[in-house]
Parts: C-alpha cells; sequence; structure tokens
C-alpha cells in the first residue's frame, strides 16, 4: 500500500491549552495540587508586600510639609514625601543657580532634537548625524553648562555645532516633507541636480560655509554667565560624567582592543598592559587616584579640577571594559569576512571600518548596553570622593535642618529613578537587537 | 561527483605574456612543510585546474598568489611584482587578484549591491553611479540582476557564489582565483555556478581553479595540476590527465573521485 491517505488533511484550531487565557493559566499555574499551593502562596506574598507599599507610600503617606516634623504629625506611618519634593530641584540639578537651570534642560532638549532624526525612518544620512552629535554636540552643551567668556576655540566650535545643529534640523524637516535628503532637495531646488558630482558638492560647501559664517558672527555676540562645575550636581551631574564617559570610552575601548589584538608587538603589550591593569583595580581606587595622585605627576602649577580628573578616570576606567567587550566581538567575526575583504583590496581601517566593525558591534549591543547601565550606576561613586551627584543629593537631605534624618523616602525615591532609566535602557537594546538582526539571516 | 553535462573543450585563450611565476616556492605552517619546490608559469588568459587529496595544499598555494598566506622561500611574480613584505605590491596585487572561497565570504551586513560596489568606491575610488552600473552589469552577467537590494542570508548557496563572483568581477582583476567554489553547493546549484565561470573563461580571464568537477576541468582547463603532499605531482592537458594519469598516485586519485 504506497498511498496513506487520498485527500488533504484539513487544518484544525489548536487546543484551547494553547490558545485561551484561561488555557494558559490552568497549564501553567494550576496544573497540578503542588503547583497549585504554591501559586496562592506566591500570590499572597506579593499581596503583602504590595500592599505594605501602598499604605505606605501613597495611602498614609505626606507630600505637602515644610519639615519633617510636620510630617510625623500628619501621620506616624507613612512615607515623608514632601521633604523629597522641597529638593526636587537639587535632587536634578544640585546647586546650579535656580535661575539658570533652563540652560540644562535646554541643552538636554538639544540632545534629544538632535538625536530625534535617527529615529526617523524617512530621513537620510544617519550616519552623518550621528557622527555630527558626537563631535559637535559636546561643545555645543559644554558651553551651555559653563558659560562664561568663549575662547576663540569654543567660538569656532559652538557655531560649528549651531551650524550642524541647523543643517540636521532642516535634513529632519525635508526628510520627513519630501523624503529625501537635504543635499539632492537643495540641487533641485536651484536647477542643478544633473550637474556634475564636483560642482554639486563645491555649491553645497559655499553654502555651509556661508552658513557658518553667519552663526559665527551672530554666536560672538551670544553669551552666558559662568556657573562653575562646583556648583553642579545631582542627576544632571550624573549624567554628564556618565555620559562623556560613554561617548569617550567606546571610541576609545575599540583603539585598545584593535591595540590588543595588533600583529606589532609594542602596541599589543601596551594595550594588553593597560587594559589588565585597569580591570584589575576597583573603580573607586581609580578615582582616588585619580583625585589625589594625578595632580603630583603634573608640573608645578597645572591645575586640573577635580571634575575633570573623574571623568579622564571614568574613561580610562571604562575603556578597558568596552575594550574586552569589543574584543569578544571581533573574535566572533569568522575568519573568511577578514578575506573577503582582503580581496577586493581593502586595508587594514577599511576592513575592520567597513566589514568587521559593523558587524562586531551589533552582537556588541546587549554587552555594550550592560555596561553603560552598568557605568551609569557606579558613578554614583564620585560621591564617596566629595561631588555631590545625585547620590550625594540625596544623601545631604537628610543633613537639611528641616528634613534631619530623612533617608529612606530620597533613597528609595533614587532607587525608583535609577530602575526606570535603566529598565528603559536595557528593554530598548534588545529592541534594537532585534531590529538590527532583522535584515540578515545566516 | 555531480554529472556535468558541459561538453566541448573551450580554445586555449593563452598568450605569451606571463601572468604568474612561481619559482622553487616552499612554505612551511610552524614546522609543517605544506608547499614543496613549487614551479609554476601562468600566462594571460592560461586557465589552470588544481585537483588533489584533501590537505594536500591546492587551498595553500592559491591563498600565497593573493598574499593571503606568505610564502617563506622562493619567488612569486604576480604581473610583475614580486610578493614580499612589501605593503605597498600587496596592495596592488588584491586588487589585480580576485578570489573566490568555498564559503562564499559575503558581507551579511551589506546588500547585495552594497557588496559588489564597496570594493569599486573605497579602493578603485569610483563615482558611486558608475560603480552601480558595473556591479548591476555583472549581476546581469550572473545572471541575478534582480536580486540586488536583498541580503546574503536571504539567497540561496548557489545565487551567492554567483554573487561572490560577480564582487571579484567589479574589481576588473587580471587574474580569478577559485577554491572549490562548488564544494559547499547541493547538487542542484553547481551547475549554474560552473555555467557563469565557463562563461568567464570564454572571456579570455586568467584563471586557476581549484576543484574536483572533472567534466568543467576537461571544458576549460587549459592543463590539469595535481597536487599531493605539497608537491605538484603531475600536469597535463586535461583530456590526457584524465585518460592516462602517468603517476600512481594521481591514478589512485583519480579512481577514487571518478
Ligand atoms: N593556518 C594553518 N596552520 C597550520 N596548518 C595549516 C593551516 N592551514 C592549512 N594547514 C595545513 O596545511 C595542509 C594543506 O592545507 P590546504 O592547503 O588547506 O589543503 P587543501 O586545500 O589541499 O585541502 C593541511 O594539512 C592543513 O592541515
Ligand atoms: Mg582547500
Amino acid at each position: 500500500m504506497a498511498i496513506i491517505t487520498k485527500q488533504k488533511t484539513a487544518d484544525r484550531p489548536a487546543p484551547l491549552s494553547e490558545t485561551s487565557v484561561l488555557g494558559w493559566l490552568q497549564k501553567n499555574l494550576f496544573s497540578s495540587v503542588f503547583n497549585t499551593v504554591l501559586t496562592l502562596i506566591t500570590i499572597f506574598i506579593i499581596y503583602l508586600t504590595l500592599s505594605g507599599v501602598v499604605v505606605w507610600g501613597y495611602l498614609d503617606a505626606t507630600f505637602v510639609a515644610d519639615k519633617r516634623r510636620e510630617c510625623y504629625d500628619n501621620s506616624l506611618t507613612g512615607a515623608c514625601w514632601a521633604g523629597v519634593i522641597a529638593w526636587l530641584d537639587n535632587i536634578f540639578y544640585g546647586r546650579y543657580p535656580r535661575e539658570e537651570i533652563w540652560r540644562i534642560d535646554f541643552g538636554g532638549l538639544l540632545l534629544v532634537l538632535w538625536m530625534l532624526p535617527l529615529w526617523l525612518a524617512r530621513v537620510k544620512g544617519k550616519i552623518l548625524i550621528g557622527a555630527s552629535v558626537i563631535i559637535f554636540y559636546p561643545f555645543l552643551a559644554g558651553y551651555m553648562f559653563t558659560g562664561g567668556d568663549k575662547g576663540w576655540f569654543m567660538q569656532f566650535m559652538v557655531a560649528g555645532a549651531i551650524t550642524a545643529f541647523i543643517i540636521n534640523m532642516t535634513n529632519m524637516l525635508v526628510g520627513l516633507l519630501k523624503n529625501t535628503s537635504l543635499d539632492v532637495f537643495l540641487m533641485q531646488l536651484f536647477g542643478q541636480a544633473d550637474a556634475g558630482d564636483k560642482t554639486q558638492r563645491n555649491i553645497l560647501l559655499a553654502m555651509v560655509a556661508a552658513l557658518f559664517v553667519v552663526v559665527f558672527l551672530w554666536q560672538a555676540s551670544w553669551n552666558v554667565t559662568e556657573v562653575v562645575w562646583t556648583k553642579w550636581g545631582g542627576l544632571f551631574l550624573t549624567l554628564v560624567i556618565s555620559g562623556i564617559g560613554i561617548a569617550s570610552s567606546l571610541p576609545l575601548g575599540i583603539f585598545l582592543a584593535l591595540g590588543r589584538r595588533s600583529k606589532l608587538p609594542v602596541v599589543r603589550v601596551l594595550s594588553t598592559g593597560f587594559i589588565e591593569v585597569f580591570r584589575s583595580v576597583p573603580l573607586i581606587t581609580v578615582l582616588f587616584m585619580a583625585t589625589t595622585m594625578f595632580p603630583l605627576f603634573m608640573p608645578e602649577g597645572f591645575v586640573l579640577n577635580k571634575l575633570v580628573q573623574v571623568i579622564i578616570a571614568v574613561i580610562l576606567f571604562n575603556a578597558c571594559y568596552m575594550a574586552e567587550i569589543v574584543r569578544a566581538g571581533l573574535q566572533a567575526i569568522p575568519k573568511g569576512q577578514f578575506e573577503g575583504a582582503h580581496t577586493i583590496g581593502l586595508g587594514y581601517w577599511g576592513t575592520m571600518g567597513l566589514i568587521i566593525m559593523p558587524q562586531a558591534l551589533k552582537h556588541m549591543i546587549p554587552n555594550i548596553v550592560g555596561n553603560i547601565i552598568g557605568l551609569l550606576k557606579d558613578t554614583t561613586l564620585v560621591s564617596i570622593i566629595g561631588l555631590f551627584d545625585i547620590l550625594g543629593m540625596l544623601r545631604s537631605i537628610s543633613k537639611d535642618v528641616p528634613w534631619v534624618g530623612l533617608h529612606k523616602e530620597p533613597l528609595i525615591f533614587g532607587a525608583v529613578l535609577f530602575f526606570i532609566i535603566c529598565f528603559s535602557m536595557s528593554k530598548y537594546s534588545r529592541h534594537l537587537e532585534v531590529k538590527l538582526s532583522a535584515g540578515d539571516k545566516h | 561527483m555531480s554529472e556535468q553535462q558541459i561538453t566541448g573543450q573551450l580554445a586555449s585563450a593563452a598568450s605569451t605574456e606571463v601572468m604568474i611565476e612561481i619559482n622553487q616556492m616552499n612554505k612551511w605552517y610552524g614546522d609543517f612543510h605544506v608547499l614543496k619546490d613549487i614551479d609554476l608559469t601562468v600566462h594571460k588568459g592560461e586557465r589552470f585546474v588544481i585537483c588533489g587529496p584533501s590537505g594536500s595544499g591546492k587551498s595553500t598555494l592559491i591563498r600565497c598568489i593573493n598574499a593571503l598566506e606568505e610564502h617563506q622561500q622562493g619567488d612569486i611574480i604576480v604581473d610583475g611584482i614580486k610578493l614580499g613584505k612589501n605593503l605597498k605590491n600587496l596592495d596592488h596585487i588584491r586588487t589585480e587578484v580576485g578570489m573566490v572561497f568555498q564559503n562564499f565570504n559575503l558581507f551579511p551586513h551589506l546588500t547585495i549591491l552594497e557588496n559588489l560596489t564597496l570594493g569599486p568606491i573605497w579602493v578603485r575610488k569610483m563615482a558611486k553611479a558608475e560603480a552601480i552600473e558595473t556591479a548591476m552589469m555583472y549581476l546581469e552577467r550572473v545572471k541575478i540582476p534582480e536580486q540586488a537590494d536583498k541580503y546574503p542570508g536571504q539567497m540561496s548557496g548557489g545565487q551567492q557564489q554567483r554573487v561572490a563572483i560577480a564582487r571579484s568581477l567589479c574589481m576588473s582583476p587580471k587574474i580569478m582565483l577559485f577554491d572549490e567554489p562548488t564544494s559547499a553547493l547541493d547538487p542542484e546549484m553547481i551547475k549554474e555556478v560552473l555555467d557563469v565561470m565557463v562563461e568567464l573563461a570564454e572571456t579570455g580571464m586568467t584563471m586557476i581553479v581549484v576543484t574536483h568537477e572533472m567534466g568543467f576541468a576537461k571544458t576549460i582547463a587549459d592543463e590539469v595540476i595535481f597536487m599531493d603532499e605539497g608537491d605538484i605531482v603531475e600536469r597535463n592537458k586535461p583530456v590526457a590527465f584524465f585518460e592516462n594519469p602517468e603517476h600512481e598516485r594521481t591514478q589512485k586519485f583519480l579512481s577514487q573521485i571518478l
């Protein structure tokens, strides 16, 4: 008998346990007596914890009060959020002058706007946008936050940043409205779409240069008052330190990783030594070294402010971890990719930049984001060496006369804040991974 | 072996101009002597097929020719340039010699078109529009122009190998090396790749092909080379090679694969 069945078997719906909520519950939570008991106990524990939290943190809590005493007068068993609320500005901005706080918000807003096009599918030129934010944004933000007189270099960079920002925003609008890139759009506008590559490039360069000159002249008269770094603090300071730390340690880490794999013995030994030394020492030690020992090695009269020292320490420390992440990512790339690149004549930097790194970085995203989250949290260590970052601010609340002894609420508030930031980053990294691996299935 | 329907020998395109000259070349991996006193001269337009048992040094030989591996003794002169430590020379050689691998080695993060235009744009400094035009012409020639926007991972092995051939051709190489280009393919895809290679041979390209596809060898090869344990054991015209192998090692090998 060769023929088993003559007709095509019709599709039937899956059993209830696979599709309905009830089916799922039954299969996963109540499949046996033991399982049911476990489920019920767990639900009870969750209930106890949650209800305790809700009563303490919300139902019995005090939100409006002028000092801790008043909280107690209101309720002895509830949280005293009034203290946290009174200190909110300090928690976010430190002792930054209140009338200047808009500069921080504005700096943050600029960053968001600058990066916004990266998420918009219709906008072209993402690599340039990414590069411009890394190269120019720090200078503009740096001046916004610090203020004071601009030296000629700062004038130049600030003007460059504003120019880049204007171009970026125009490019975004053109992308959204016309679904093309700014240069193509401009060429069509001036009827030069068919001109040669060289002509087009020259016209564009001339336009950028003209814009730069206008911006340069305009910004020369624009000044904001100086705010010394000792007034920086709170979440703002945490984000500045970790932001600069992250943005610089990734490129530095890439070079260290390449150095460690280099064929040149001197480069290899130096990179390996550097990485291993920094990886074997706790961050707090590096921070102490940077602030106490570093000045000893510097020429007399050369004073770096503590913030810069801390940032350098964080960058060097984190770059070593990044280097190891990058190295692991590079090792995952098959040898054939190097050989493929070799046969089309790419040299070392072309191979690394165009073929190997783009693939390796994609594999590294989860680890890089993990490292970023770690760095953000580790940055709170700077409160130990006397910077008033977010942790420093949260702990000062208990020393403020009206709120003396208020420890729990600020720290819980800080924990929730960190959780929100870190959890959204890790969720976003999952999303990125899925999105990036959609293109190539091996 | 798949049964190939390729029959009829192509006319030889060999000229007197020397493209590759290998003199008394030796290579070791550590203590292991992989290639022993290799002598080989390849003229412009000449087509060689190399066969031999696994581990006999076939891949190593052709990898030495485009400087993927270093040799320790003797000379390899490609298109008048002596291979050695001089990096400038190496860069030049790499752009003159195209290579196709058993595992394709396409770049999985780039589309087919980007795979093809990368070299011309970044190495040959060609304008983008021109590079795309060239790429499309070669995709046409390997018969998959409609796949230009796909990623390598979305294509069959045979298609990927044809893209790999097109990618090499986009660099307008003077010599093409093939390292078992059909060994990783399912039988039904072997022919589509061999067909493309035969067409390439018809254009007069200088080719060295490591393969065990005998029908293909008979069609295109000016000479077949048999390697064993790092030696070139025997070389002959294809018909003579397959019908009257002289060396007993060749006879034994042919009896195993035919
Ligand atoms: N990178 C390497 N290091 C050490 N030995 C190698 C390396 N590559 C190849 N070999 C050895 O050299 C010999 C020849 O290899 P190969 O040229 O790949 O042979 P074929 O291509 O003829 O199968 C084999 O014995 C192989 O194990
Ligand atoms: Mg081989």
